[in-house]
């Protein structure tokens, strides 16, 4: 990625939630969003064992695509066709949310951005 | 039926296939699944270009409207997916090699206060982490984030040359 300069941090309007425009943990969305629970089997279900080897697994390789992810250009790619090139820095444990760096946006280079993972479709990277 | 309700039993049929996924805005994506996250059903595809990258693509559980299977995947495929992304895990030391490896760690961690059984191929450390081949810090697992700490920095410490319990610190 070529090297812009950033722009200063920009504060836009406050968005329709009371706080931190849908990060706030207590906010209703952010509950609404967070699952409390993952569905399973009944722990009754002779295959309980095999259904949490699997999940183990398939959230190991889920885990290492993140890190593989890590300090890499990554493309996101959002609603309204919105692509946004940027480097990426961590996801939170309920992939709720993506911490960038560099993210390149009509505004400018934004230093360091959080995104919302319910507004990013997809992302992709190169290795 | 809904993929982000689908269980994991049912996500992993799709592993190593190449499927079409269709996302939200009527966007197309195709590639080999990789993973299906359980958490956030999201859904990881690879495709390797004819310059030799991979090219890896992940699409949020949320957006995902459908999955749907082109073609079956290979073995080649599977094992190239997980050259890609997966560590290492079969240890190209001899056994010599790991048992020597595994007595000095063994010695090293005993020097520093520390409880250490071999079970089987593993060393067992206070009961409570274990290290497996080819014993470097990323073969440490343990349930407590501090212990795991504390441990993995010894073993990246370690002193190259064999040290017995006698070495005078």
């Amino acid at each position: 990625m070529t090297l812009k300069p950033p722009v200063g941090v920009q504060r836009l309007p406050r968005g329709p939630d009371p706080n931190s425009r849908g990060f706030d943990r207590s906010s209703p969305r952010f509950i609404a969003l967070c699952p409390t629970s993952i569905p399973s089997s009944a722990s009754t279900d002779p295959d309980i064992e095999e259904e949490q080897r699997v999940r183990s697994e398939l959230r190991e390789r889920f885990l290492r695509t993140l890190l593989m992810m890590t300090d890499k250009p990554v493309q996101f790619n959002m609603y309204e066709k919105v692509q946004v090139p940027a480097r990426f820095g961590a996801s939170d444990i309920d992939i709720l949310n993506f911490q960038v760096s560099d993210l390149e946006t009509p505004l400018g280079v934004q230093k360091e951005a959080l995104l919302r993972c319910q507004d990013v479709i997809s992302c992709s990277f190169e290795l | 039926m809904k993929w982000r309700d689908m269980n994991p039993l049912e996500w992993r049929e799709f592993i190593n296939h190449e499927v079409c996924v269709t996302a939200c805005d009527e966007q197309r994506f195709e590639g080999s699944v990789f993973t299906v996250d359980p958490v956030s059903a999201s859904v990881v595809l690879v495709t390797f270009q004819e310059t030799g990258r991979a090219s890896v693509r992940v699409i949020l559980g949320h957006a995902v409207r459908a999955v749907q299977i082109l073609r079956s995947g290979s073995e080649e495929m599977e094992r190239r997916m997980k050259g890609l992304i997966l560590p290492d895990t079969t240890p190209s030391l001899c056994p010599e090699e790991l048992q020597s490896r595994r007595e000095n760690l063994r010695l090293w961690l005993e020097r520093n206060r520390f409880p250490v059984t071999e079970d089987g191929q593993d060393l067992s450390v206070a009961s409570v982490l274990t290290i497996s081949a080819p014993y470097r810090p990323e073969d440490c697992s343990c349930t407590n984030e501090i212990i795991l700490a504390r441990v993995q920095s010894l073993v990246q410490n370690q002193p190259y040359r064999a040290t017995t319990p006698d070495d005078i610190t």
